[in-house]
């Protein structure tokens, strides 16, 4: 079902996309070549030395008569073979959910912490090009992928993954480099390559060149896609999906588990405040105009958990995982407006007082009795959500002194009482948001203190 | 750098350099061929005004070697700027005028003596060189500042040398020994020597270097009275040199100020005047008031003349239009409601109208028959069909508008009334209408 989608356009242009693939392989290939790499190939080819440049051309070879294939067999999309397989696609329609979603994301970003130093080889990175480019390609030939991709909307996004990706890379590439540089007690990197030039004519030259092919870009751009207009807005009519601009994906997704005031209005006033207070609340006078990782270990990974997993994260859940009526599709799957999803979400208050012994000593929620003041009912209000306020509370005011004392006691010292209860606090805001989410996958938690009464949850 | 981490920053003083330095600093003026102009109207002083023995202060302003007009013009041009400090306008006149005079009357302009040309400023920057510190940087630096006075290191070094010459004892190492000129630290040392300079040159019998008080310890505020004192000795001792050199042919622009520390009664009535009557006191209440009166006239618009929506009370036909266990979506596009014949919510069969407006941030959720639920496209909360939230973000049920039978046997709707569940106001009548 899946290849009779394939048209004569989109295999002609993924043959240009190889195209490029090739060109930009066999320039590596030339790299290579000047470079003298060599490896040894395994005892069971011979063990000769193999210069490493052979095996990119051979890469690029293969990526040639790939390029060539989609350009000859463009005339018969339907019986063409170079499409993803359906294996493929099928198991990662499968494991998409967001709980693996969030797990992967996390996950990689531990590992790309934890191997940094393999990550940062010119290599590497250029394989992990080339395997994400590749992939892209191959899911190109899957119809719902298209889709969702092809939008206008959705092409900045798709830019921006490689360019968040590459200066990721970029950064652990200097710090890695300038960490070894700091170990070995040699200048840095910044203080050897420090070639001073003038502003003018150098600096303003090339921002004027930059402006120009900037501006020719994105006029370039609005001519070949153009703006994906709809219908006239109605009150009464919301698109399905309803998305916010990509680059709000992200709080989108944090509403999905917090009360509107919350994810909309405390949560990223406290973004925007905690970034401001970043240099204040640093104390590690390292780090200063280099790159570097070693030296500044928690202010990187802290800032970078919040940034990757939780806010670029979203950005591609959001676009390319979230369908209609907000439910999770996999990147391959038909977005269908009926697909079911058992999503009934529990409040604490109830897992407290309905499904529990609790139930049948007290029959249900504690409800104010029929004509109660305003106060009594308010009183039965903090009875009924009274555990949820405890926790909420000891979240907030009991565990920055325990993290004074245990974990970051060192914190503690260096930092003194207020600035190392901003940063407890905004850490644990941070956090509130892998904590509801992980919360609501795991036990369907809604709310932990729910009163809509008063348009008060958390 | 250990200067750099004083907080304490006489702006009153400090301000005023800083901008001159930036203004020299424009190459308009520096490379100026007209060089042999000489931008000594930095060095202003302290002095005392003999009558109220407070502290004044004296600008001095340059004269130019030589008569052409291109320097006079400078020359305005300088004063005008040195004039962002409210002067009067008869000050200004004064000046301009004194300025003119100077052109055509040669050096009779700068009666305080320490405003002489560069040629005055070098052999007193060599001076401090020697004396101070005697460091060769610091001396070269200098030189080459008496070279090109128009830098504006020129003119800090010329303070600082004038601080330091005047000192012959000053131990101020921090100032002399930091010779670039380039931040409020360096503008801030070179005042400080100047106050550590002037304190001996007016006590002369003590002769008493008067070494820790104004050269502060790097970091540490100075005291009041160490700030009170460095301030007296500053004015004492300009004012013997002033004194003594104050030419009567005409003091340039002389203005009083007044120590902001001491509020007596008779400044009340200024602070009065200051507040509601000066002209840019007045311009601020005006525009005050004139911002506060747009504020309140875009107030009308809350309450328009004509609202373009419909009406809020419609009919919807008889009750038999709604077959029970449906939901009917014909005045979702129109009027924003579903209208619903369910016996699920308390085994009574009801007929209810529900806002399509969900409860969590307002998106219109879609009815979905096969799931039977209705479904929010922005966040995925969704309500049973009687209009209870079950999963998603959405806090609370939907809201039920008024429904009632009006007189003619019709189903009529009232969207301007309300009813929450979680409120209890389901339980109102108004909120259903009970079929059978």
């Amino acid at each position: 079902m899946h290849g009779k989608e394939l048209t004569e356009h989109v295999v002609f242009g993924l043959g240009w996309i190889y195209l490029i693939l090739v060109v930009m392989n066999a320039a590596w290939t030339v790299r290579s070549y000047k470079s003298r790499r060599h490896f040894e190939l395994p005892e069971v080819f011979g063990g000769a030395e193999v210069p490493t440049a052979g095996i990119w051309a051979a890469y690029t070879a293969i990526l040639m008569m790939i390029a060539t294939a989609h350009f000859t067999g463009a005339s018969n999309p339907d019986d063409f073979l170079l499409t993803m397989p359906d294996v493929i696609r099928n198991w990662i329609n499968l494991m998409a959910n967001p709980v693996s979603f969030f797990a992967a994301s996390t996950g990689l970003f531990c590992l790309m912490i934890m191997f940094r130093r393999w990550l940062v080889q010119d290599h590497i990175g250029w394989l992990l090009l080339n395997a994400s480019l590749v992939f892209t390609a191959l899911s190109m030939t899957d119809y719902d992928f298209r889709q969702i991709v092809g939008k206008p909307d959705n092409v900045p996004i798709v830019a921006m993954l490689f360019i968040v990706g590459f200066f990721t890379w970029l950064y652990f590439k200097k710090a890695v480099e300038n960490d070894d540089r700091i170990d070995q007690g040699r200048p840095l990197l910044e203080q050897e390559n420090n070639e001073k030039v003038l502003v003018w004519p150098d600096l303003v030259y090339t921002e004027l060149i930059c402006m120009v092919v900037v501006t020719a870009g994105l006029v370039l751009w609005g001519i070949a896609l153009q703006a994906p207009l709809e219908e006239p807005a109605s009150s009464v009519k919301t698109p399905n999906p309803s998305k916010a601009p990509w680059y709000f994906l992200g709080l989108q997704e944090m509403l999905v588990y917090f009360d509107p005031w919350l994810a909309g209005v405390v949560l990223p006033s406290i973004i925007l405040v905690g970034l401001m207070a970043i240099p204040y609340i640093d104390f590690n006078k390292l780090g200063n105009g280099y790159y570097t990782f070693n030296q500044r270990k928690f202010a990187v990974i802290t800032f970078m958990f919040g940034f990757l997993p939780l806010w670029v994260a979203m950005i591609i859940l959001g676009t390319f995982l979230r369908g209609p009526n907000w439910n999770f599709f996999g990147i391959y799957e038909f977005w269908d407006v009926h697909k079911l999803e058992a999503l009934n979400n529990v409040n604490l208050s109830e897992y407290l007082w309905v499904y529990s012994p609790l139930n049948s000593m007290f029959g249900g929620l504690p409800t104010a009795p029929a004509g109660a003041g305003a106060l009594e009912g308010a009183g039965y209000i903090f009875l009924r959500e009274g555990l949820g306020i405890v926790l909420v509370l000891m979240y907030f005011f009991a565990l920055p002194p325990i993290l004074a004392g245990t974990v970051f006691r060192r914190f503690y010292l260096r930092m003194g009482f207020l600035r190392f209860m901003v940063l407890a606090n905004l850490a644990l805001w941070m956090a509130s948001l892998p904590i509801k989410m992980v919360l609501r996958w795991s036990v369907n938690m809604k709310y932990i203190v729910a009163i809509p009464e008063y348009f008060f949850n958390i | 750098m250990a200067s750099t981490s004083t907080a304490w920053i006489p702006v009153r003083c400090v301000g005023f350099p800083l901008l001159r330095s930036r203004f020299l600093r424009t190459s308009w003026f520096r490379e100026s061929r007209h060089s042999h102009f000489q931008p000594v109207a930095h060095q202003f002083k302290r002095c005392q005004n003999p009558r109220d023995q407070r502290s004044i202060r004296v600008r001095c302003f340059g004269k130019a070697r030589t008569n052409d007009s291109f320097n006079s013009l400078l020359n305005r041009r300088f004063q005008r700027f040195q004039m962002a400090e409210k002067l009067s306008t008869s000050e200004i006149l004064n000046q301009i005028r004194s300025s003119g005079a100077v052109g055509s009357g040669g050096a009779s302009a700068a009666p305080s003596g320490d405003a002489a040309p560069s040629g005055d400023a070098a052999p007193s920057s060599d001076a401090a060189a020697s004396d101070a510190t005697g460091s060769v940087p610091t001396k070269s630096k200098v030189t080459s500042a008496a070279k090109a006075p128009g830098a504006p290191a020129s003119v800090l070094d010329s303070i600082r040398a004038k601080g330091g010459g005047v000192a012959a004892k000053a131990p101020s190492p921090k100032s002399a020994g930091d010779a670039a000129p380039k931040g409020a630290s360096s503008i801030l040392d070179s005042i400080r020597s100047k106050g550590g300079s002037a304190a001996p040159a007016s006590k002369p019998v003590a002769k008493k270097p008067v070494p820790s008080k104004p050269a502060v310890p790097a970091g540490d505020l100075p005291s009041a009275a160490d700030m009170l004192k460095a301030a007296r000795g500053v004015e004492s001792g300009v004012s013997a040199v002033a004194g003594k050199t104050a030419s009567p042919v005409k003091p340039p622009a002389v203005r009083i100020k007044k120590p902001a520390s001491t509020v007596k009664t008779s400044d009340r009535r200024s602070v009065a005047v200051a507040v509601f009557f000066t002209p840019f006191a007045m311009a601020w209440w005006l525009f005050s008031a004139a911002s506060s009166v747009f504020l309140l006239g875009c107030a009308r618009f809350m309450m328009p003349n004509v609202l373009v929506e419909p009406p809020t009370k419609f009919k919807i036909g008889p009750a038999s239009d709604y077959p029970p266990d449906t939901v009917s979506t014909k005045w979702k596009a129109a009027r924003g409601v579903w209208v619903v014949n369910t016996d699920q919510y308390n085994g009574n069969r009801l007929i209810y109208a529900l806002a399509s407006v969900c409860t969590h941030l307002g998106c219109t959720p879609g009815w979905l028959e096969g799931e039977q639920k209705y479904k929010c496209p922005c966040h995925g909360s969704g309500f049973y069909i009687t209009g209870i939230n079950f999963e998603g973000p959405a806090p609370r049920p939907l809201e039920r508008v008024g429904i009632r039978i009006s007189e003619d046997g019709m189903l009529e709707v009232d969207k301007s009334k309300k009813f929450q569940e979680e409120m209890g106001q389901w339980e109102d009548p108004a909120s259903y209408f009970q079929v059978g």
